[in-house]
């Protein structure tokens, strides 16, 4: 009887998810309520959760719960600390949520809400969630081994090294990417201005508090640090109201990249406790807080989503970036699907604090389904909107022009009605002078997320305090993700450079501190300025480099976790990893080969360059615009070469992948595993990893 | 461990549910850090001297941030 009930409920929730699926891939004409978004994922999730989990966590992995995890046999209290499921998840989450699926949905929206949606759904379940799922229990049994240290022992030393650089490279990217996405936020507003600048004073206030005052008193001095934060929210309007004090947080593009490459360089080189640490604890926090927000404004509010399922966009013209809807569909999708950094979450601490085996299903594979909830939801929120402010927001002056009139005439002829008034109104509304040009997702995401909030609390009256309580979330996680990877970079800069000479490599020597610090700076700050000047809005060639770069990496992890099952013999079930590489693979190098040779000059790097070389023979740039077109030159061709190099490592790690895989298949080559010696588990069956205050 | 005094309270009731949120919470946010350290077998085996809460949160904090912890 019960498990004839169980089948019900599950056939229930198929119809329902299904059902919902196919209601938003066929509903055409009349706007379509973002319920059956909110259906459709849940549906598939819970379906991905309760059957594909557990296939692969039973016939791929055989999960193996009698097995002592490192938390229990390394129990350190530091790195390998034995910590409840739920925790863990929650821990897990907090790491692997940056801004990645808010800001990618929000950019493929401009090919209409299914190509997005669809991705976001299909690729978390069948790519992004065994990725994380799978590199963190092989992690497990190896002691909490990083991606890099798994590549070299189980793929080759060639591999280890593509994985590094891999990953420096994809840092030093999507540092640029987001910081531009920050400045195209914050430049001419000195109210996200000022709000965003007084987090920094806030944060090493609890910074000493957590040091000196109380220490390791997380929960209190947050708190604290989050009255604070709202309270710079709200104080930023009178800023922007004073004429004096909105002049100097008034800043423009290039202003602002500076004044984040001199931040980053200072919290990379100042005491964690004092900047990065306390800022993360506060961006945590309010990233919880937020997301959980949007999702009961969704839910409440049940908005209808104006954007139509397809836009004449998929075309490849699209004003937010060129580029047909394959590959760049799924390369701007980026983290809500797949997204390779999360790798190194899934071999970093989590598998030393994990209990059993078997919750690296529930935390590897469901984190990640979660992370593709939030993308639905920024999905939702920037579909929500009329298509024409969505358009009119994130498009680059060159293509809309910078005026109300302009805009709104060049994007109702695209089709999308917009009124010069409606985009004039809409930045009073929220206490912007402008919306227009802000191309990067945030504006836009946190205009949609304004809306949502003012239908909940507040009405209209409320709309600017929401609209700038939602670009200080996302910008001040955004921070986050810059100051913690800039050290990172740091580290990894000092560690290569430490193997040519040594002095290099010791962390606390000051001058290699400071000179490791200035060069990962350097090198993500040159593609934020590259992004500031860029005529085409910087957003259209870096974004797509990040989505590449954040490919590639999830091919290492791809590869590395093929490579382990091989030796496993796990070989009927290999194409569980291997049908997500293989997409992988060619839409990374078809985005790859795109970028750098389309004839389009908006599309490929090359063509862009040549065609700014024409118009310098021909004249017609103006001599003041010299200097700044030729650097603009050298950067696409910067950009070309920076692509051509990660497609390289894509194909070089295949082809070593694939003689290291037929070496083994033929029995050429003794598979060795690398796992940790079987151990006993002396926890008993009901163990929840509680130590405290039970 | 506390495995064994758990048996004493009934592991359901809005009362039970407070506390382990709040615990969860603790635990999630770092509060309880200090206090794991202490329980841990390394600690309670090791003949070195204990660090205080200031030391052991910034020897904590120090090597988190020196690996990627967080993603885009």
């Amino acid at each position: 009887m019960k498990r004839a009930f169980r089948v019900a409920a599950w056939i229930v929730v198929a119809i329902v998810g299904a059902g919902s699926l196919a209601k938003i891939a066929v509903h055409r004409g009349e706007p379509i309520n973002a319920m059956w978004f909110v259906a459709a994922a849940l549906g598939c999730y819970a379906l991905a959760s309760r059957f594909y989990s557990a296939f692969v966590a039973a016939k791929l992995l055989t999960l193996d719960d009698t097995r002592a995890t490192p938390a229990e046999r390394f129990d350190d209290g530091r790195d390998f600390v034995p910590t409840n499921k739920w925790v863990l998840f929650g821990h897990h989450f907090a790491a692997i949520a940056g801004p990645g699926p808010l800001v990618g949905p929000t950019l493929a929206a401009q090919f209409g809400y299914l190509p997005g949606t669809l991705w976001l759904i299909a690729g978390a379940i069948f790519a992004g969630c065994v990725q994380d799922f799978v590199i963190l229990f092989f992690s497990i049994r190896r002691n909490g081994k990083s991606l890099g240290e798994m590549a070299r022992e189980e793929v080759s030393k060639r591999g280890g090294f593509i994985a590094q650089i891999a990953v420096l490279a994809i840092m030093v990217i999507l540092l640029g990417v987001i910081a531009l996405v920050i400045v195209n936020a914050l430049k001419s507003s000195p109210w996200a201005t000022f709000t965003l600048a007084m987090t920094i004073p806030i944060a090493m206030l609890i910074g000493l508090y957590l040091r000196f005052v109380r220490p390791g008193r997380v929960m209190e001095a947050s708190v604290m640090g989050v009255a604070l934060v709202l309270f710079v929210v709200v104080a930023g309007q009178w800023v922007a109201e004073s004429p004096s004090w909105a002049h100097a947080f008034t800043l423009s593009g290039v202003a602002l990249a500076f004044a984040l490459i001199a931040y980053g360089f200072a919290a990379s080189a100042l005491p964690v406790w004092l900047l990065l640490a306390p800022r993360d604890y506060l961006s945590a926090f309010i990233k919880a807080g937020a997301i959980f927000s949007l999702a009961a404004g969704i839910l409440l509010v049940r908005p209808d989503i104006l954007m139509p399922p397809l836009t004449k966009f998929i075309d490849g013209n699209g004003p937010v970036f060129a580029g047909k809807i394959f590959p760049f569909c799924f390369i701007t999708i980026a983290c809500g699907a797949i997204s390779g950094f999360h790798s190194l979450i899934s071999s970093g601490t989590t598998p030393k604090m994990i209990l059993r085996e078997s919750q690296s299903r529930f935390i590897g594979y469901g984190a990640m389904l979660m992370e593709s909830f939030v993308g639905v939801m920024a999905m939702v929120a920037a579909c929500a909107m009329t298509p024409g402010v969505y358009f009119a927001i994130n498009s680059p002056s060159s293509i809309v022009g910078s005026t109300a009139d302009a805009a709104a005439k060049t994007i109702s002829g695209w089709g999308y009605t917009l009124s010069a008034t409606t985009m004039n109104d809409l930045a009073k509304a929220v206490g912007e002078t402008t919306l227009l040009n802000r191309a990067g997702g945030a504006p836009s995401l946190a205009v949609g997320m304004a809306q949502i909030f003012s239908n909940t609390i507040g009405g209209p009256r409320l709309l600017s305090i929401w609209y700038h309580f939602a670009i200080m979330f996302e910008a001040l996680f955004i921070l986050t993700v810059l100051d913690a990877g800039t050290r990172v970079g740091r580290f990894m800069i000092q560690e290569l450079g430490g193997r040519v000479w040594k002095p290099f490599g010791r962390t606390s020597w000051v001058p290699g501190m400071l000179v490791s610090s200035a060069l990962i700076v350097g090198m993500w700050g040159y593609f934020l300025y590259q992004g500031v000047i860029d005529p085409l809005g910087g957003i259209n060639s870096l974004w797509p480099l990040f989505g590449i770069a954040n490919q590639l990496l999830a091919c290492v992890a791809l590869v590395v976790a093929t490579t382990i099952l091989i030796k496993m013999q796990r070989l009927r079930w290999l194409w569980v990893t291997v049908l997500p590489m293989i997409w992988l693979v060619t839409v990374t190098m078809t985005a790859s080969y795109q970028k750098i040779f389309s004839a389009n000059p908006r599309l490929g790097f090359l063509s862009f360059a040549r065609s700014l070389a024409a118009q310098i023979a021909a004249g017609k740039i103006p001599a003041a615009k010299l200097v700044e077109t030729q650097r603009n030159i050298f950067n696409q061709r910067l950009d070309a070469a920076v692509t051509a190099a990660l497609a390289l490592m894509i194909l070089v790690l295949i082809v070593e992948a694939v003689v290291q895989w037929y070496l083994l298949l033929t029995k050429r080559k003794f598979a060795t595993l690398h796992e940790a010696p079987y151990v006993a588990t002396a926890w008993g069956a009901n163990f929840s990893g509680a130590a405290h205050g039970d | 461990m506390a495995e064994q005094s758990r048996g004493k309270h009934p592991k359901t009731g809005i009362r039970w549910a407070l506390r382990a949120f709040w615990r969860g919470l603790r635990e999630w946010c770092g509060d309880a850090a200090y206090e794991r350290y202490l329980d841990s077998r390394t600690t309670r085996e090791s003949a070195q001297p204990r660090l205080t809460p200031a030391e052991f949160y910034v020897e904590r904090v120090n090597h988190r941030y020196s690996r990627p912890n967080r993603c885009c």
